[in-house]
């Protein structure tokens, strides 16, 4: 065999080894997450308030659940309306120069370390209301979800085809009607998808929580001015407790957490694939 | 038409509506923090300390920790994320391709704190015992390796990091690998180059998409934070090897701001260094991006 075919069979065995390698911790992490996780997961574990750090009570993360679905719902509900529009703006006046910059406005949000939109969201929503509540945190992961919604909602206006565009205006159709009744059917399955990807981070986002929403253990919700709890909160507390107990209920709360990750990631490729064939 | 004019006005102030927010975060990063930066200058970012009861702070152990754990993220990330790209786009038949395309999408969606929660648990202990420990043993004359490792240190976060930003770093390369013109493999096969030749080719070709990459990753590194918190020590020092226990400028907020409340300048040093951080990761971003776009025009 030639210098030239060893080198060859190495380094493409080097590619191939260190391309699954980069691919073994997704895996080692479902699996931990599942094998540790699913012992505690039962109906009453979503529906308990957490136990005690001391003692036999399994508990549950009633309040972190119920919290963190309100908050997806609230922050869709903000994010996913200016998202969802300003996606449309970006598709339909592509040519202006606002659309280039908010463009790139959009790009520096997604990649903006979601710490500061925490912070940013304590400077205007907390201290003016001396409270941690549920509307900042929604606030902050409203924030943190629209640069992803909006790029995703554009390019689901833009593969429209031209043709249809034309017809609908043609047919002397206003611009909402066009726009949200006619377009939004042949853009349906790309909009969904963007809204699920904004529904996967606000899910999983914790940065933008931890000086929102304080976490409240003992409720469920007492009112969008008051501290609320969600699931990567109560993970992350948890897991640096120095309760062993607390640690198997953020075993738990991740499972149950990867479930709902893998359901939206699952559901969105379902969806692409359906729009394609 | 009226509706079609209120309409397009309305498109319009939802889209301003992302510069308000971008700008008011700037503004309140700034306007929040100009009391340690009026008190303190240049000595905030270039001194070491963090006492609330003198109300001394300096950030510079964070500001290494930061670039410490982000270097040895890229460190590992690189050549794996090339790999990545480079097997699922060259060497896999197309089936495969999808299934780890998809299994690379789904790294990148995944929570980080559960990236955390595992680190801590579980890649942790075993960095520990099977990497950090033999080093120390055997290798700790070299000053990088001379601490005495605790399972929770800056290369726990590094290695944590790296293993978070593969997917990002592998799909900028991807895309740009999969955009190169099929005649320029043509020809290269046709002088009679083999596989790892072409392959070397192609890679030299997307040299920007490359460093695109990891600069977005880079960023991305630079400023995770709950991942990062639960592995990385949490000590404000200067690190005095790889093996040291430290902070990072997003790890220091997340765990000292519960209690900043209570001091006159401690929120003003958070958000300094928050500040501090934004000012880097644009900066980064924003050569990643001028790369991204040098590649299109390049095309």
């Amino acid at each position: 065999m030639s210098f030239r075919k060893i080198k060859e069979r190495i380094m493409l065995g080097l590619i191939a080894i260190l391309a699954l390698l980069s691919a073994v911790p997704i895996f080692a992490i479902i699996f931990s997450v599942y094998f540790e996780g699913m012992k505690y997961v039962s109906l009453s574990f979503l529906i308990d308030l957490p136990p005690p750090p001391i003692g036999d009570e399994v508990g549950g993360i009633g309040p972190a659940l119920a919290g963190s679905l309100i908050l997806i719902a609230l922050a869709l509900a903000i994010g996913g309306t200016i998202g969802f529009f300003t996606g449309l703006f970006l598709s339909e006046f592509s040519h202006t120069k606002l659309a280039q910059q908010t463009q790139m406005i959009l790009q520096i949000m997604v990649e903006f370390p979601t710490i500061i939109v925490g912070l940013f969201a304590y400077a205007v929503l907390v201290l003016p209301l001396k409270r941690f509540n549920a509307l900042a945190g929604a606030f902050a992961l409203a924030i943190v979800i629209i640069p992803y919604i909006a790029l995703n909602v554009k390019e689901a206006y833009k593969s429209i085809s031209f043709t249809l565009k034309e017809a609908a205006f043609s047919l002397g159709l206003s611009a909402p009607t066009a726009y949200l009744r006619v377009l939004l059917g042949a853009a349906k399955s790309g909009v969904l998808t963007a809204l699920l990807i904004g529904m996967a981070k606000a899910a999983g986002e914790t940065a933008p929580l931890l000086f929102t929403i304080l976490g409240s253990t003992f409720t469920y919700f007492a009112g969008l001015d008051q501290p609320i709890h969600a699931i990567p909160l109560l993970i992350y507390n948890f897991a640096l407790s120095p309760y062993e107990r607390w640690h198997q209920v953020a075993w738990g709360a991740s499972a149950v957490l990867l479930t709902i990750i893998l359901t939206i990631f699952l559901v969105s490729r379902m969806i692409i694939r359906g729009a394609r064939t | 038409m009226n509706t079609d004019k209120a309409f397009r006005l309305s498109l319009f102030f939802f889209t301003i509506s992302s510069f308000i927010i971008v700008a008011s975060i700037v503004v309140s990063l700034i306007a929040t923090s100009y009391p340690i930066f009026m008190r303190d200058g240049l000595s905030f970012i270039i001194r070491g300390a963090w006492n609330p009861v003198r109300e001394d702070y300096g950030i510079l152990p964070a500001l290494l920790g930061t670039l410490i754990t982000s270097a040895i993220a890229i460190a590992i990330a690189l050549p794996l994320s090339i790999s990545l790209a480079v097997f699922s786009s060259e060497l896999i038949p197309g089936k495969f391709k999808i299934i780890m395309n998809n299994v690379s999408d789904l790294m990148a969606s995944l929570p980080s704190v559960i990236y955390g929660l595992w680190g801590l648990f579980v890649l942790a202990p075993i960095l520990h015992q099977f990497v950090m420990m033999p080093l120390h043993m055997h290798l700790g004359f070299i000053p990088l390796l001379s601490t005495r490792p605790v399972p929770t240190n800056l290369f726990t976060a590094g290695v944590l990091l790296a293993i978070m930003i593969v997917p990002f770093a592998s799909s900028v390369i991807r895309e740009a690998y999969s955009a190169i013109p099929y005649y320029l493999k043509e020809a290269a096969y046709s002088l009679g180059m083999n596989r790892w030749e072409v392959i070397r080719m192609m890679l030299g070709y997307i040299k920007s998409a490359i460093f695109a990459g990891t600069f977005l990753a880079l960023g991305r590194a630079m400023g995770e934070t709950v991942a990062v918190a639960m592995v990385v020590g949490n000590i404000m020092r200067f690190p005095k090897s790889l093996f040291d226990m430290g902070y990072t400028i997003s790890s220091l907020i997340a765990s000292q701001f519960p209690n900043a409340e209570a001091y006159e300048f401690m929120v003003p040093a958070l958000y300094g260094g928050a500040f501090m951080l934004f000012i880097m990761g644009l900066a980064i971003n924003l050569i990643g991006f001028s790369m991204m776009r040098r590649m299109v025009v390049h095309r």
